[in-house]
């Protein structure tokens, strides 16, 4: 068998099952969907809002209409165009954080797994220390430290995450690490670099697949919190949990603004922790019953 | 102990190796306590005793997964543990290990060409192509057709999966071969398959084997020579024929005895041996003889001195303070069919 | 208590020592973070030379790490936590001021949570797979991903502005106006605990399930001990340890939502203290903040183990 047709069976094997996935979690499915045309939007933001996000008119905290879809803020802005360029804010918020967090927590929670000893007791009481902190006051805090603004305030929350996942692929690292495959490869002669890459990392990183998607909600919340506080996207750039602190402000005057961004937070949350948990089961059969 | 006339270096020489793991309280379990062994060119070794014996953790020692915590290792006479790290990596590649679950040894995302050409592919000595094509000739060998070569491991079953741990272990072209239970968690119909496999491929690429198993059977059939452990040490040692048709250790016949026969109640011996009371710890084994606390001819002496190595044949090596002195019973008595045949000579060996 | 008990929580003790300087390297690590000059930072654009030189000796910048790392952790020991940059005042005085406000919307919050999600829980894992479960299982994603400044929005909305029947804004002592401070801290305490319903229900639903279905159950059950009977003296007792744990993590997110939420409804907590500080680049506060957040969660985390030692004698054995 050549090696090209291999890597043909396999693609299609793969792809087989995927579809057997989607097919079998209607949930997962529409949240892929859901995930997928927020991306599409955010690509497209340019093309699909009618109005410049940034740009003022008279018509001020109008309710919406056939010309605004849903009204304008307290600047005369496009709501709906607003929202539709929070779109890759968010995005972008939340992809950051997460790879910041994996950035930071593989590397370390490989070390401590793989050797052990008092590297791992050293690495596993710092996370102990960073975990007992609640995560979003030090996001602010190192936020503070490092300058407020969308980019700065996601690397702090990338930050605050990184002891989780460090943890999580600590754990994992010590139950592959003691797998007969990877004796077997170190009989074969391997470095440990490259038995790290070639079997401890595949088959540990499972978990951490599942929880970097619900991170993902997670860090699309955090950037909500700290964008409605005023530490994340900067006026006049669009972000949705910026939008509410706006929306707060005229509550009692046009109360309807608040929904649409708050919705948007709330969907796009749902739809990364649909998806976590559909592969979740997935990659562990023993819980589908249970979660 | 000196068993065999040392004219050529063997494969391995395991001189008072010990391995010692902390356990909790600040305490040591010594897994291996203390054990020596030679292994010769061409042969096939059997280590043989109960779960708990120390007898996988010995073999491990032998290829280096686990590193002795007394004693030494010598593979034709070289310390491993004095060579630099990037030495360690190349030697070692020349004595290899057979697990007893052929699953568990797969990494289950890698397909079987992948994993079999691993070992090659570590050194990248050959190119691509002779690689590729060397695997697809050894997975044919080991009785694989190529049709296997993209699949995974769970596609297999376990008989298969063994055959490619064989087929992955040859590409190295090793001077020995560890088999750990290796057809223990097989099918039994499957099991002579893979014995017999061992077999020729010991006569085509002059292997040598260290056979780690509890099943008598086994050993019986495959070894030149055989150790017997029990709690850490060899209490046993000799030509195959000589440690099974005449047992001179009160361990031994107990484990002979234990050995299931496959005959009608009415045909079986009636004087079976049974081991009293359960294994001793590792952690505070018994004083002297480790086995007395079992043994059914215990003396007092048994429980102040260790006993030494006494020879009763050439060759054959006891410790036990009465061996060739105690009415143990013969192999032939415990199991006069089964072993009366062909244990002198196995089989396909010369 | 036993005198294994106790030498648990004695060992337990002593391990929480490290954790907690470990914590002073990480709050005073936090400075370290600035880019750049600290002082011309936290100075300002608009500052004049000789106000950055006043920073820098007030926080004793020019002196070497370790001697700014001992004089921090001198001060904190005796509880110094040095002074605010803006007001002047000592930082200790702010946040144990504010820290009332706080811990009393957590802890309504948290009683919130677990008197609704226990039963909720309890209801899952008896229905698994029907309706009910569906039913509830669907409010606990909804709970997990819904932004909780955005409910308390809403509920500030509904039943402050609508109805009137709630304050939007502000809080008051509980030692001198209970019923007040409760009625403030209503709307805030249920915004807090949307997600602590949530976390709570899902994890009690699994680990009710799991030994709703476990061996030694179905040969209760099938010894013919009543449903109500087996939930009680074998299921509840069994999760109560997973209970305690998901309280501790529970905890430990409420803290950290009332920031958003104390913004919300204009509560002068500690979560409004840090945002505030940390936007006017008010590091003394900042760092006091977290240091007295983190020493609060240790110790809960502490009181947690100790329960989790009394209630499950197998735990000792260390």
């Amino acid at each position: 068998m050549s090696v090209i047709s291999e890597g043909v069976v396999r693609r299609k094997r793969r792809r087989s099952r995927f579809v057997a996935w989607l097919a079998g979690d209607k949930r997962a499915a529409v949240s892929l969907v859901f995930l997928l045309a927020l991306a599409s939007l955010s690509v497209l933001a340019n093309v699909v809002a009618p109005y410049s996000p940034l740009e003022q008119s008279m018509d001020i905290l109008a309710p919406p209409s056939a010309a605004h879809l849903l009204g304008t803020d307290d600047l005369g802005r496009d709501v709906f165009s607003r929202l539709v360029h929070g779109g890759p804010m968010s995005l972008y918020a939340s992809f950051l954080a997460v790879s910041v967090g994996v950035l930071i927590g593989l590397p370390f929670g490989v070390l401590a797994g793989y050797l052990g000893g008092w590297i791992d007791t050293a690495v596993s009481r710092v996370i102990d220390t960073i975990l007992s902190c609640p995560s979003i006051v030090l996001a602010i805090a190192v936020t503070g430290a490092l300058g407020i603004g969308l980019t700065n305030s996601m690397i702090a929350v990338g930050i605050v995450f990184s002891p989780g996942l460090a943890r999580l692929i600590r754990v994992q690292t010590m139950i592959v690490k003691g797998e007969l495959y990877v004796d077997a490869a170190r009989t074969f002669g391997l470095s440990t670099p490259r038995l790290v890459f070639r079997h401890i990392l595949p088959n540990a990183i499972q978990p951490v697949i599942v929880q970097v998607t619900l991170l993902l909600a997670t860090a699309l919340l955090a950037e909500a919190s700290l964008s409605f506080l005023g530490l994340g996207v900067q006026p006049p750039h669009p972000s949705w949990g910026q939008m509410l602190a706006r929306a707060y402000a005229y509550m009692e005057i046009a109360p309807e603004q608040m929904y649409a961004p708050g919705f948007a937070i709330l969907f796009t949350a749902l739809a990364f922790n649909a998806l976590g948990e559909s592969l979740r089961s997935l990659l562990d059969p023993t819980r589908r019953r249970s979660d | 102990m000196n068993a065999t006339v040392p004219t050529p270096t063997p494969i391995v020489a395991v001189e008072r190796v010990g391995v010692h793991f902390p356990v909790s309280g600040g305490r040591t379990l010594k897994a291996v306590d203390g054990v020596s062994l030679e292994v010769m060119p061409r042969e096939t070794f059997g280590v043989i005793g109960e779960s708990g014996s120390g007898k996988t953790t010995l073999g491990r020692a032998i290829i280096c997964l686990e590193k002795p915590s007394a004693g030494r290792i010598l593979h034709q006479g070289l310390d491993p543990y004095a060579l630099s790290s990037r030495e360690l990596r190349r030697h070692r590649r020349r004595y290899q290990i057979i697990f007893q679950d052929p699953n568990a040894a797969l990494d289950p995302r890698m397909t079987i060409l992948k994993s079999i050409r691993e070992p090659m592919d570590v050194t990248g000595e050959m190119p691509e192509r002779q690689r590729q094509q060397r695997a697809l000739e050894l997975m044919e060998r080991v009785g694989l057709s190529p049709d296997f070569a993209s699949r995974y491991p769970h596609e297999l079953s376990g008989g298969q999966k063994q055959r490619v741990c064989i087929a992955r272990v040859l590409t190295l072209r090793p001077d020995l071969i560890v088999c750990d239970e290796a057809v223990s968690a097989l099918d039994v119909s499957i099991q002579a398959d893979i014995l017999n496999l061992f077999a020729e491929l010991q006569a085509e690429f002059g292997l040598t084997y260290v056979f780690i198993t509890h099943n008598l059977g086994v050993v019986a059939h495959v070894s030149d020579r055989v150790a017997v452990m029990y709690l850490g040490r060899i209490v046993e040692i000799g030509r195959t024929e000589d440690v099974v048709l005449s047992p001179s250790h009160p361990y031994t016949e107990a484990l002979l005895s234990a050995e299931p026969v496959a005959l009608p109640s009415n045909l079986r011996s009636h004087s079976r041996v049974m081991l009293k009371g359960e294994l001793p710890s590792h952690v505070s084994p018994p004083s002297g003889c480790r086995f007395r606390t079992r043994c059914r001819f215990v003396q007092p002496l048994c429980g102040e001195k260790e006993p030494p190595w006494r020879e009763t044949a050439p060759g054959h090596w006891s410790a036990c303070h009465f061996a060739g002195e105690l009415p143990i019973m013969s192999g032939a008595e415990l199991h006069p069919v089964k072993l009366g045949g062909h244990a002198a000579q196995p089989e396909g060996r010369a | 208590m036993s005198r294994r008990t106790l030498r648990v929580i004695g060992w337990r003790l002593l391990q929480v020592v490290p954790v907690i300087v470990l914590a002073t390297f990480a709050v005073f690590g936090l400075l370290q973070l600035v880019p750049g000059d600290p002082a011309a930072v936290i100075a300002g654009e608009t500052a004049t030379a000789e106000r950055i030189v006043q920073i820098r000796e007030m926080l004793g910048l020019d002196l070497p790490l370790w001697q700014q790392y001992l004089h921090w952790l001198g001060g904190a020991v005796q509880g110094d936590l040095s002074t605010s940059l803006i007001t002047g005042l000592p930082v200790i005085d702010e946040v144990l001021r504010r820290l009332p406000n706080t811990l009393l919307i957590v802890v309504c919050a948290l009683i919130l949570a677990i008197s609704i999600a226990v039963p909720l829980g309890i209801l899952a894992a008896t229905h698994v797979d029907g309706r009910v479960d569906r039913f509830v299982t669907s409010i606990a994603s909804l709970g997990v991903a819904v932004p909780n400044f955005w409910v308390g929005m809403i509920l500030v909305g509904f039943f402050a502005l609508n109805l009137g029947w709630f304050p939007t804004t502000g809080a008051a002592s509980l030692t001198e106006d209970p019923a007040r401070a409760l009625w403030h801290a209503a709307l805030p305490a249920i915004a807090l605990a949307s997600s602590g319903i949530a976390e709570i229900t899902r994890q009690l639903r699994s680990a009710l399930i799991e030994v709703l279905s476990s061996q030694y159950v179905r040969t209760l059950q099938a010894k013919g001990l009543s449903q109500g009977r087996i939930l009680w003296r074998h299921g509840l007792k069994n999760v109560s340890l997973t209970l305690l744990t998901v309280i501790g993590l529970v905890f430990n997110r409420t803290l950290g939502a009332t920031v958003a939420i104390e913004a919300v409804f204009a509560i002068p907590g500690t979560g409004s203290l840090v945002v505030t500080s940390a936007t006017n680049k008010d590091f003394p506060v900042v760092q006091g903040v977290v240091f007295v957040l983190v020493l609060i969660v240790i110790l809960c985390n502490l009181l947690i183990d100790i329960l989790y030692s009394v209630l499950d004698p197998r735990m000792n054995k260390q």
